[in-house]
């Protein structure tokens, strides 16, 4: 049961991440910017997947 | 040139009071630190140490609010000298760096001084090399190695923020790189430590132990966990280069969003 718990919610972070990095990607047309975002972005998505979170 | 010198005078017209309360804050810890009374020497350095450690870190905290006030002064309209003649950002970012290093030199080289005089109270007579050492080359460290970082990234953090103003995605870019960062720099922070030491330490106050020694309470202790202090030179540099890659990076966000 936690296990499964623990499953949706990284899930479900990953999503909210995923929203993220899409609206930081498509609100500038900065590419420097877009690269700044896609390291955060995919830090923080790291930590989830890799289960650092 | 012109452009950096009347932009560097606008940030001193913008947050000389700043600047100014933040050094002028010494006298008051000064004033903190005299009023340690505590008999025991090893009790009165840790209280003072403490209380030193707090200056040095409001200090950082305070300067961080100066480099990074962005948002309010967008707003405002400030950056535009005259019309269509926006200087680059790269120099934005240059000028609140350089009058923020200008601030926080001569503050942690006090905060040094603070801890010279602390340790002169306790009966140390501490040589010349040693007291270069305390107020000049720690601060300066501590300056290179933690504070330069520390700006940059937040000035980085205002002006990512800021170019997604616009497009009103309002507080993500925050909160993904506040969420992140300490990830990131925990990966980096793991490098550094893993390659310290690989370029030779600087060694620093190596005649302590005999100093300590040769006063009435030093005979009494036992002064064989005295030893130097030996920096390693690499977190320095690596931090240094994060700092400027930073920088190089707001700039660039800056140029790109506005140019």
């Amino acid at each position: 049961m936690t296990h499964a718990f623990l499953i949706v919610v990284r899930i479900l972070l990953v999503v909210l991440i995923g929203y993220w990095g899409y609206r930081l990607w498509t609100g500038m047309t900065s590419w420097t910017s877009r690269g700044v975002a896609a390291v955060f972005v995919g830090a923080l998505a790291w930590q989830v997947i890799g289960g650092g979170l | 040139m012109r452009g950096f010198m009347t932009l560097l005078w606008l940030e001193y017209r913008r947050s000389r009071v700043w600047g100014v309360a933040l050094i002028g804050s010494l006298a008051f810890w000064a004033w903190g630190l005299n009023q340690v009374n505590v008999r025991d020497i090893a009790e009165q350095l840790g209280i003072r140490a403490v209380l030193l450690g707090i200056a040095a870190a409001l200090g950082g905290l305070v300067l961080s609010f100066m480099i990074g006030r962005i948002r309010s002064e967008t707003r405002q309209g400030q950056y535009q000298i005259l019309l269509l003649t926006p200087p680059a950002g790269y120099v934005h970012v240059a000028v609140r760096y350089v009058f923020a290093l200008v601030v926080a030199v001569p503050y942690f080289t006090g905060i040094g001084g603070l801890v010279w005089w602390i340790v002169g109270q306790t009966g140390l007579s501490l040589d010349a090399g040693t007291v270069a050492q305390l107020v000049l080359v720690c601060p300066l460290y501590a300056i290179g190695a933690l504070l330069i970082p520390l700006l940059s990234w937040t000035l980085l953090l205002m002006i990512f923020v800021s170019a997604y103003r616009i497009s009103g995605s309002g507080w993500i870019p925050g909160t993904v790189m506040v969420l992140g960062s300490p990830f990131v720099l925990r990966w980096y922070s793991d490098w550094l430590i893993h390659i310290s030491y690989t370029l030779p330490g600087w060694r620093l106050f190596e005649g302590v132990r005999a100093l300590i020694a040769s006063t009435t309470w030093g005979a009494e202790i036992d002064t064989s966990g005295v030893t130097a202090l030996v920096l390693p030179q690499e977190p320095l540099w690596g931090m240094f280069l994060l700092a400027v890659v930073m920088l190089v990076i707001a700039g660039r966000i800056w140029q790109e969003v506005e140019g």
